[in-house]
Protein backbone atom coordinates (compact mmCIF):
# COMPACT_ATOMS: atom_id res chain seq x y z
CA UNK A 1 0.00 0.00 0.00
CA UNK A 2 1.27 3.28 -1.26
CA UNK A 3 0.30 6.67 -0.07
CA UNK A 4 1.29 10.32 -2.68
CA UNK A 5 -0.11 13.25 -3.46
CA UNK A 6 1.83 12.53 -6.38
CA UNK A 7 -0.43 9.72 -7.66
CA UNK A 8 0.84 9.40 -11.18
CA UNK A 9 4.37 8.55 -10.69
CA UNK A 10 3.88 5.31 -9.27
CA UNK A 11 2.28 4.31 -12.42
CA UNK A 12 5.55 2.19 -13.40
CA UNK A 13 5.94 1.15 -10.16
CA UNK A 14 6.85 -3.27 -10.43
CA UNK A 15 5.43 -5.26 -7.82
CA UNK A 16 5.80 -9.34 -7.56
CA UNK A 17 4.99 -11.54 -5.37
CA UNK A 18 8.33 -12.85 -6.79
CA UNK A 19 10.14 -10.20 -4.61
CA UNK A 20 9.08 -11.80 -0.79
CA UNK A 21 10.87 -14.54 -1.58
CA UNK A 22 13.63 -13.15 -3.37
CA UNK A 23 14.22 -11.23 0.25
CA UNK A 24 14.47 -14.92 2.02
CA UNK A 25 16.84 -16.12 -0.41
CA UNK A 26 19.25 -12.96 -1.35
CA UNK A 27 18.93 -10.54 1.42
CA UNK A 28 21.69 -12.18 3.34
CA UNK A 29 23.63 -12.08 0.17
CA UNK A 30 23.18 -8.90 -1.12
CA UNK A 31 23.15 -6.81 1.76
CA UNK A 32 24.39 -8.45 5.55
CA UNK A 33 22.80 -5.40 7.46
CA UNK A 34 19.51 -4.92 5.87
CA UNK A 35 18.68 -8.66 6.72
CA UNK A 36 19.30 -8.24 9.91
CA UNK A 37 16.61 -5.74 10.52
CA UNK A 38 13.97 -6.80 13.18
CA UNK A 39 11.14 -4.67 13.20
CA UNK A 40 8.45 -5.11 15.62
CA UNK A 41 5.67 -7.18 13.83
CA UNK A 42 6.61 -9.58 11.25
CA UNK A 43 5.02 -12.60 9.06
CA UNK A 44 5.98 -15.81 11.07
CA UNK A 45 6.37 -19.04 9.01
CA UNK A 46 5.92 -22.35 10.71
CA UNK A 47 7.97 -25.76 9.87
CA UNK A 48 6.77 -28.86 11.00
CA UNK A 49 8.80 -31.45 11.07
CA UNK A 50 7.32 -34.77 12.88
CA UNK A 51 10.08 -37.55 14.64
CA UNK A 52 9.25 -40.91 14.02
CA UNK A 53 9.46 -41.69 17.56
CA UNK A 54 6.69 -43.58 20.18
CA UNK A 55 5.12 -40.76 21.22
CA UNK A 56 4.71 -39.11 17.86
CA UNK A 57 6.18 -36.23 19.18
CA UNK A 58 5.78 -33.15 16.36
CA UNK A 59 7.71 -29.94 16.82
CA UNK A 60 6.99 -26.86 15.23
CA UNK A 61 9.81 -23.97 14.64
CA UNK A 62 8.79 -20.80 14.29
CA UNK A 63 10.91 -18.70 12.04
CA UNK A 64 11.10 -14.96 11.77
CA UNK A 65 10.78 -13.36 8.40
CA UNK A 66 12.17 -10.03 7.81
CA UNK A 67 9.54 -7.49 6.20
CA UNK A 68 10.56 -5.08 3.67
CA UNK A 69 12.21 -1.75 5.16
CA UNK A 70 9.06 0.85 4.53
CA UNK A 71 10.08 3.86 2.80
CA UNK A 72 9.04 7.34 2.01
CA UNK A 73 10.76 9.72 -0.14
CA UNK A 74 10.27 13.71 -0.70
CA UNK A 75 10.90 16.00 -3.20
CA UNK A 76 9.39 18.90 -4.72
CA UNK A 77 10.04 17.92 -8.24
CA UNK A 78 8.29 15.64 -9.77
CA UNK A 79 11.20 14.60 -12.07
CA UNK A 80 13.73 13.27 -9.27
CA UNK A 81 10.93 11.62 -7.28
CA UNK A 82 9.94 9.56 -10.59
CA UNK A 83 13.71 9.07 -10.83
CA UNK A 84 14.19 7.85 -7.14
CA UNK A 85 11.01 5.53 -6.75
CA UNK A 86 11.87 3.90 -10.03
CA UNK A 87 15.67 3.51 -8.78
CA UNK A 88 14.03 1.59 -5.74
CA UNK A 89 11.36 -0.46 -7.23
CA UNK A 90 14.69 -1.54 -9.56
CA UNK A 91 17.33 -2.06 -7.38
CA UNK A 92 16.48 -2.27 -4.07
CA UNK A 93 12.96 -4.68 -4.36
CA UNK A 94 13.86 -7.63 -2.24
CA UNK A 95 14.55 -4.76 0.80
CA UNK A 96 12.37 -1.65 0.73
CA UNK A 97 8.84 -1.33 0.09
CA UNK A 98 8.24 2.37 -0.96
CA UNK A 99 5.20 3.33 0.79
CA UNK A 100 4.62 7.02 0.62
CA UNK A 101 5.70 9.65 -2.16
CA UNK A 102 5.42 13.09 -0.86
CA UNK A 103 6.34 16.77 -3.01
CA UNK A 104 6.28 18.67 0.34
CA UNK A 105 7.57 18.81 3.64
CA UNK A 106 3.75 19.32 5.13
CA UNK A 107 1.85 16.95 2.93
CA UNK A 108 5.18 14.19 4.25
CA UNK A 109 4.36 15.59 8.09
CA UNK A 110 0.70 15.14 7.92
CA UNK A 111 1.60 11.65 6.52
CA UNK A 112 3.79 10.81 9.57
CA UNK A 113 0.73 11.61 12.04
CA UNK A 114 -0.99 8.75 10.15
CA UNK A 115 1.10 5.78 8.79
CA UNK A 116 4.90 4.07 10.18
CA UNK A 117 7.89 4.19 8.30
CA UNK A 118 11.05 2.79 8.59
CA UNK A 119 12.98 5.41 6.24
CA UNK A 120 13.02 8.89 5.10
CA UNK A 121 14.67 9.95 1.93
CA UNK A 122 14.62 13.79 1.90
CA UNK A 123 14.97 16.47 -0.52
CA UNK A 124 16.47 19.67 1.68
CA UNK A 125 15.96 22.66 -1.24
CA UNK A 126 11.82 22.64 -1.27
CA UNK A 127 9.70 25.73 -0.58
CA UNK A 128 7.57 26.46 2.12
CA UNK A 129 9.85 23.85 4.19
CA UNK A 130 12.76 23.12 3.76
CA UNK A 131 14.38 19.15 4.28
CA UNK A 132 16.40 20.65 7.56
CA UNK A 133 12.72 22.18 8.55
CA UNK A 134 11.23 19.12 7.90
CA UNK A 135 13.51 17.24 9.91
CA UNK A 136 13.39 19.42 12.45
CA UNK A 137 9.65 19.50 12.33
CA UNK A 138 9.85 15.62 12.70
CA UNK A 139 12.22 15.41 16.02
CA UNK A 140 10.24 17.73 17.89
CA UNK A 141 7.00 16.56 16.62
CA UNK A 142 5.56 19.37 15.08
CA UNK A 143 3.71 18.40 12.26
CA UNK A 144 1.95 21.66 11.44
CA UNK A 145 -1.35 20.35 12.63
CA UNK A 146 -3.74 19.39 14.88
CA UNK A 147 -2.68 15.52 15.05
CA UNK A 148 0.92 14.26 16.30
CA UNK A 149 3.04 12.83 14.49
CA UNK A 150 3.41 9.12 15.02
CA UNK A 151 5.80 8.13 17.96
CA UNK A 152 8.34 5.68 15.88
CA UNK A 153 8.38 8.21 13.03
CA UNK A 154 9.78 11.11 15.78
CA UNK A 155 13.36 8.93 15.02
CA UNK A 156 12.97 7.15 12.11
CA UNK A 157 16.48 7.65 10.48
CA UNK A 158 16.30 10.85 7.36
CA UNK A 159 18.37 10.67 4.58
CA UNK A 160 19.21 14.08 2.79
CA UNK A 161 19.10 13.76 -1.07
CA UNK A 162 20.39 16.66 -2.34
CA UNK A 163 22.77 18.94 -4.64
CA UNK A 164 23.14 20.64 -1.52
CA UNK A 165 26.30 18.24 -0.63
CA UNK A 166 29.12 20.63 0.53
CA UNK A 167 30.39 19.96 4.02
CA UNK A 168 29.09 22.41 5.98
CA UNK A 169 25.72 21.71 4.83
CA UNK A 170 25.72 18.14 5.36
CA UNK A 171 27.43 18.94 9.05
CA UNK A 172 24.06 20.82 9.60
CA UNK A 173 22.03 18.15 8.22
CA UNK A 174 23.33 16.08 10.70
CA UNK A 175 22.94 18.79 13.70
CA UNK A 176 18.73 18.67 12.56
CA UNK A 177 19.03 14.89 12.78
CA UNK A 178 19.48 13.68 9.48
CA UNK A 179 21.95 10.02 9.30
CA UNK A 180 23.51 11.00 5.96
CA UNK A 181 23.80 12.89 2.60
CA UNK A 182 23.60 11.12 -0.66
CA UNK A 183 24.68 13.79 -3.66
CA UNK A 184 22.08 13.94 -6.47
CA UNK A 185 22.60 12.84 -8.94
CA UNK A 186 22.23 9.27 -7.47
CA UNK A 187 24.62 6.58 -7.27
CA UNK A 188 23.36 3.51 -6.58
CA UNK A 189 26.12 2.29 -4.41
CA UNK A 190 25.97 5.15 -2.26
CA UNK A 191 22.68 4.93 -1.48
CA UNK A 192 22.62 1.41 -0.37
CA UNK A 193 25.96 2.29 1.74
CA UNK A 194 23.99 5.09 3.32
CA UNK A 195 20.96 3.28 3.87
CA UNK A 196 22.82 0.23 5.29
CA UNK A 197 24.40 2.36 7.85
CA UNK A 198 21.33 4.16 8.73
CA UNK A 199 19.36 1.17 9.12
CA UNK A 200 22.76 -0.27 11.13
CA UNK A 201 22.13 2.76 13.64
CA UNK A 202 18.23 1.49 14.42
CA UNK A 203 19.36 -1.86 15.20
CA UNK A 204 21.79 -0.91 17.24
CA UNK A 205 19.57 1.45 19.35
CA UNK A 206 17.03 -1.23 19.67
CA UNK B 1 5.89 22.39 -26.67
CA UNK B 2 8.32 25.32 -27.74
CA UNK B 3 9.69 27.63 -25.02
CA UNK B 4 10.13 31.32 -26.17
CA UNK B 5 13.19 32.42 -26.55
CA UNK B 6 15.26 35.07 -27.50
CA UNK B 7 17.41 35.51 -30.94
CA UNK B 8 20.34 32.83 -30.90
CA UNK B 9 22.92 31.61 -32.82
CA UNK B 10 22.75 28.33 -33.96
CA UNK B 11 22.93 25.74 -31.70
CA UNK B 12 25.56 22.78 -32.03
CA UNK B 13 22.56 20.56 -33.07
CA UNK B 14 21.08 22.61 -36.12
CA UNK B 15 24.93 23.09 -37.24
CA UNK B 16 25.57 19.23 -37.31
CA UNK B 17 22.13 18.55 -39.02
CA UNK B 18 23.25 21.54 -42.09
CA UNK B 19 26.55 19.78 -42.29
CA UNK B 20 24.62 16.77 -43.21
CA UNK B 21 22.08 18.67 -45.44
CA UNK B 22 25.68 19.64 -47.25
CA UNK B 23 26.85 16.24 -48.14
CA UNK B 24 23.68 15.08 -49.07
CA UNK B 25 23.67 12.77 -52.35
CA UNK B 26 23.00 14.46 -55.54
CA UNK B 27 21.91 11.67 -57.41
CA UNK B 28 19.08 11.12 -54.80
CA UNK B 29 18.52 14.72 -55.19
CA UNK B 30 18.37 14.86 -58.85
CA UNK B 31 15.46 12.71 -58.26
CA UNK B 32 13.61 14.62 -57.03
CA UNK B 33 13.33 12.28 -53.80
CA UNK B 34 12.39 14.71 -50.65
CA UNK B 35 14.31 12.66 -48.38
CA UNK B 36 15.41 14.01 -44.64
CA UNK B 37 18.52 13.84 -44.47
CA UNK B 38 19.21 11.17 -41.92
CA UNK B 39 20.42 12.41 -38.23
CA UNK B 40 21.42 10.25 -35.28
CA UNK B 41 22.52 10.89 -31.99
CA UNK B 42 26.23 9.58 -33.10
CA UNK B 43 26.67 13.16 -35.38
CA UNK B 44 26.31 15.33 -31.93
CA UNK B 45 29.20 15.97 -30.01
CA UNK B 46 27.56 15.01 -26.81
CA UNK B 47 30.82 14.95 -24.44
CA UNK B 48 29.43 18.41 -23.01
CA UNK B 49 25.71 17.89 -23.41
CA UNK B 50 25.10 14.72 -21.40
CA UNK B 51 27.37 13.03 -18.73
CA UNK B 52 26.63 9.33 -19.97
CA UNK B 53 27.33 7.84 -16.79
CA UNK B 54 24.18 9.10 -15.05
CA UNK B 55 22.15 9.09 -18.31
CA UNK B 56 23.40 5.48 -18.51
CA UNK B 57 22.00 4.49 -15.56
CA UNK B 58 18.51 5.89 -16.43
CA UNK B 59 18.19 3.80 -19.11
CA UNK B 60 19.26 0.81 -17.10
CA UNK B 61 16.13 1.39 -15.11
CA UNK B 62 13.74 1.26 -18.09
CA UNK B 63 12.44 -2.49 -19.45
CA UNK B 64 14.99 -4.20 -21.70
CA UNK B 65 11.85 -4.07 -24.58
CA UNK B 66 12.18 -0.21 -24.57
CA UNK B 67 12.74 3.21 -23.24
CA UNK B 68 9.01 3.87 -21.95
CA UNK B 69 10.16 4.45 -18.78
CA UNK B 70 13.25 6.92 -19.45
CA UNK B 71 11.53 8.70 -22.66
CA UNK B 72 8.03 9.63 -20.21
CA UNK B 73 10.62 11.25 -17.59
CA UNK B 74 12.68 13.07 -20.09
CA UNK B 75 9.73 14.19 -22.07
CA UNK B 76 8.23 15.12 -18.34
CA UNK B 77 11.58 17.19 -18.26
CA UNK B 78 11.06 19.22 -21.44
CA UNK B 79 7.73 20.36 -20.04
CA UNK B 80 9.52 21.45 -17.04
CA UNK B 81 12.05 22.99 -18.26
CA UNK B 82 9.78 24.84 -20.76
CA UNK B 83 7.56 26.12 -18.10
CA UNK B 84 10.65 26.78 -15.66
CA UNK B 85 12.26 29.11 -18.71
CA UNK B 86 8.85 31.14 -18.45
CA UNK B 87 8.92 31.81 -15.09
CA UNK B 88 12.15 32.55 -15.19
CA UNK B 89 11.39 35.40 -18.07
CA UNK B 90 8.81 36.60 -15.52
CA UNK B 91 10.82 36.73 -12.04
CA UNK B 92 13.84 38.92 -14.72
CA UNK B 93 11.01 41.35 -15.61
CA UNK B 94 10.12 41.98 -12.19
CA UNK B 95 14.13 41.74 -10.86
CA UNK B 96 13.03 38.72 -8.50
CA UNK B 97 16.34 38.17 -7.65
CA UNK B 98 15.90 34.80 -4.86
CA UNK B 99 12.51 33.72 -6.85
CA UNK B 100 15.39 33.74 -10.30
CA UNK B 101 17.72 31.45 -7.31
CA UNK B 102 15.08 29.34 -6.73
CA UNK B 103 14.29 28.43 -10.26
CA UNK B 104 17.53 28.16 -11.08
CA UNK B 105 18.14 25.38 -7.90
CA UNK B 106 14.91 23.33 -9.04
CA UNK B 107 15.81 22.67 -12.70
CA UNK B 108 19.48 22.58 -11.42
CA UNK B 109 18.12 18.86 -10.24
CA UNK B 110 16.11 17.42 -12.70
CA UNK B 111 18.85 18.58 -15.25
CA UNK B 112 21.67 16.63 -12.91
CA UNK B 113 19.15 13.76 -12.35
CA UNK B 114 19.46 13.13 -16.23
CA UNK B 115 23.06 13.79 -16.88
CA UNK B 116 22.26 17.36 -18.63
CA UNK B 117 25.87 18.81 -17.98
CA UNK B 118 25.73 22.38 -19.48
CA UNK B 119 22.09 22.75 -17.93
CA UNK B 120 22.86 22.02 -14.48
CA UNK B 121 26.03 24.21 -14.53
CA UNK B 122 24.16 27.00 -15.51
CA UNK B 123 21.45 26.44 -13.15
CA UNK B 124 24.22 26.66 -10.79
CA UNK B 125 25.35 29.88 -11.54
CA UNK B 126 21.81 31.21 -11.37
CA UNK B 127 21.31 30.24 -8.35
CA UNK B 128 24.45 32.17 -7.34
CA UNK B 129 23.63 35.31 -9.31
CA UNK B 130 19.90 35.62 -7.97
CA UNK B 131 21.28 34.87 -4.68
CA UNK B 132 24.06 38.08 -5.60
CA UNK B 133 27.33 35.98 -5.58
CA UNK B 134 29.40 35.43 -8.37
CA UNK B 135 29.66 32.32 -9.99
CA UNK B 136 31.09 29.86 -7.46
CA UNK B 137 28.97 31.70 -4.94
CA UNK B 138 31.44 32.78 -2.87
CA UNK B 139 32.14 36.44 -3.45
CA UNK B 140 29.01 38.94 -3.07
CA UNK B 141 28.02 41.24 -6.46
CA UNK B 142 26.09 44.03 -7.10
CA UNK B 143 22.27 43.89 -8.04
CA UNK B 144 23.22 45.72 -11.13
CA UNK B 145 26.02 43.35 -11.83
CA UNK B 146 23.63 40.40 -10.97
CA UNK B 147 20.90 41.54 -13.48
CA UNK B 148 23.45 41.63 -16.37
CA UNK B 149 24.85 38.09 -15.57
CA UNK B 150 21.30 36.52 -15.03
CA UNK B 151 20.21 38.15 -18.34
CA UNK B 152 23.33 36.93 -20.50
CA UNK B 153 22.50 33.39 -18.57
CA UNK B 154 19.22 33.03 -19.10
CA UNK B 155 20.10 33.39 -23.26
CA UNK B 156 22.85 30.99 -22.71
CA UNK B 157 21.54 28.48 -20.68
CA UNK B 158 18.35 28.19 -23.14
CA UNK B 159 20.80 27.60 -26.01
CA UNK B 160 21.99 24.67 -24.07
CA UNK B 161 19.18 23.31 -23.17
CA UNK B 162 17.86 23.32 -26.48
CA UNK B 163 21.13 21.45 -27.55
CA UNK B 164 20.31 18.87 -24.89
CA UNK B 165 16.59 18.94 -25.91
CA UNK B 166 17.64 17.93 -30.07
CA UNK B 167 20.20 15.67 -28.41
CA UNK B 168 17.62 13.55 -26.40
CA UNK B 169 14.93 13.54 -29.21
CA UNK B 170 17.32 11.98 -31.88
CA UNK B 171 18.24 9.77 -29.35
CA UNK B 172 15.01 8.33 -29.08
CA UNK B 173 13.56 9.01 -32.04
CA UNK B 174 16.75 6.61 -33.28
CA UNK B 175 15.54 4.35 -30.86
CA UNK B 176 12.14 4.27 -32.36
Amino acid sequence: MCTTSTTSLLQDSKTSSTFFNKAITNMSASSPILSTISPPSSPAMSIESDFEDQDETTTTTTVQQPRKIKVMIIDDNSVNLTILSRLLNKHFADTIQLTSVQNSGLSALDQLTKDEVDLILMDIDMPVLSGVETTTAIRNNDSHSEHSILEQNMKVPIIAVTTSDAEEQRELYRQVGMADCVSKPIAIPKLRMAIEEAMKTVSTNG
Amino acid sequence: MTATSPTQSPSTAEAAINNIKGTEDPEVADKGNEVEPETDADDFDDNEIIDHTTFDQLLEMDDEEDHEFSKSLVWNYFEQAEKTFLDMDNAMEKLDFPDLSRLGHFLKGSSAALGLTKVKESCEKLQHYGNRKEAAGVESISNEEAEKLIRSLLVQMRQEYKEAESYLRVFYEDDE
